[in-house]
């Protein structure tokens, strides 16, 4: 199936260019990880849903730099109508060395580097849940790849912290990366978010130290995470899997990678960018120590967690 | 079912990328989505195969690097060579 052809009722169409009809002249600045990013076009009504969605990340545009996204209207009839009941979304991407396309459920968009990031939002969502839900599917995009350009990575983890250091655990669905989280918080630790977290590298001689674990607003079973520092140095990393005991094992650099990339979205599935994701990846492997975690519902995962030498 | 022999000249598919750490190879094959982590004789085949090289002459490059005597070298390379082969990692430029 060629590009947007699953979401767009003519495909062909796809916007060439950052232009259209705005949806009004509002604008808002998003603080999360690799921004700050300027939302621009939006009607009164969006911009508010923006604000009340990511309320303590939000303020007023200033002269500042940001990574710009305009927004403008689409028709409701360019986009395909779904019956979404027990259906796996995921983002349809066209790659290039220039930018990034992405179709969606009632979104297109686009990334486009001239020389510096900005991106272009279409959608029919006027106000609501659909409208942030188009909003935060085209941010998590924006993130990862901006994040990548900052020295950094999205990750598809747990992030768990005991306000001093952190922990990022990995695994595919279903690997118990909710569960865990549910675990460490019952014995009072803190999740930044069980679905996806940043990770930024400081190789900067003026700001040397480990790799800092950056929370997101994007969350997954758990909910709404918020509270404490936005980032916390990055302990270890963690490859989770059930079992009926807890226990704890190293892994080598190389497994830690292979871990990583499987757990990268977006970006790993850019021809263009991939081999700067594994050279960031890699760097992130060799730079914090990497575990396997076997983890029963007994308890013991926090206690376990604690026991690793920062 | 790979037909890889000491004579074979085998290559990287393009959308092959592979990061090598102390000694083991992450492998990542982009149009499968795949990522695999070799072993030290793995990623040694996975470097040496430029499509230029023969199967022996990998071995030959290998003999002094690798702690195996030559018999257990040449059957792990053959064998890995075919496996790479046969996961889609390799590509036969001769045979």
């Amino acid at each position: 199936m060629s590009f947007a052809a699953g979401f767009l009722r003519f495909p062909d169409l796809f916007p060439g260019r950052r232009g259209g009809e705005p949806w009004g002249d509002r604008s808002v600045v998003l603080d999360v990880a690799g921004g700050p990013y300027l939302f621009s076009g939006l009607s009164g009504v969006q911009d508010e849903a923006v604000r009340a969605k990511f309320a303590g990340l939000c303020r007023e545009p200033d002269a500042g730099p940001a990574i710009a996204t305009r927004v403008f209207r689409a028709p409701a009839t360019d986009f395909l109508d779904f019956d979404v009941r027990g259906w796996e979304y995921t983002l349809d991407m066209d790659h290039s060395p220039t930018g990034v396309l992405l179709a969606g459920l009632r979104l297109m968009a686009r990334l486009d580097w001239t020389p510096e990031l900005t991106g272009g939002l279409w959608t029919p969502e006027a106000a609501g849940e659909e409208w942030t839900s188009v909003f935060e599917n085209y941010l998590r995009v924006l993130a990862a790849y901006r994040l990548l350009e900052a020295g950094g990575v999205v990750i598809h983890s747990a992030g768990i912290t005991d306000g001093a250091s952190a922990f990022l655990l990995l695994g595919p669905s279903g690997a118990g990366k909710t569960t865990s989280s549910r675990l460490c918080l019952e014995r009072g630790a803190s999740v930044l978010s069980d679905d996806l977290n940043a990770v930024l590298l400081r190789e900067s001689p003026h700001h040397p130290g480990p790799p800092l674990l950056v929370r997101l607003p994007f969350t997954g079973d758990l909910g709404e995470r918020s509270g404490g520092p936005a980032s916390y140095p990055l302990a270890a990393m963690l490859r989770l899997v059930k079992g009926t005991e807890d226990r704890l094992r190293p892994i080598s650099p190389a497994a830690a990678l292979a871990g990583l990339v499987a757990a990268a979205p977006f970006v790993s599935r850019d021809p263009w960018r991939r081999d700067a994701l594994l050279a960031t990846l890699e760097r992130l492997a060799r730079s914090v120590p990497a575990y396997e975690l076997v983890f029963s519902l007994g308890g013991g995962l926090w206690d376990i967690l604690q026991s690793i030498p920062r | 079912m790979s037909s890889v022999t000491l004579s074979t000249v085998l290559r990287r598919r393009s959308d092959v990328r592979y990061r090598l750490i102390e000694g083991e190879a992450v492998v990542l094959r982009q149009s499968a989505s795949e990522v695999l982590v070799l072993n030290e004789v793995g990623a040694s085949v996975l470097d040496l195969a430029d499509g230029e090289r023969s199967v022996a002459e990998w071995i030959e490059a290998l003999r002094g690097e690798l702690e195996v005597d030559a018999e257990t070298l040449a059957r792990d390379v053959l064998t890995f060579a075919g496996e790479l082969e046969d996961a889609g990692m390799l590509e036969v430029v001769a045979p």
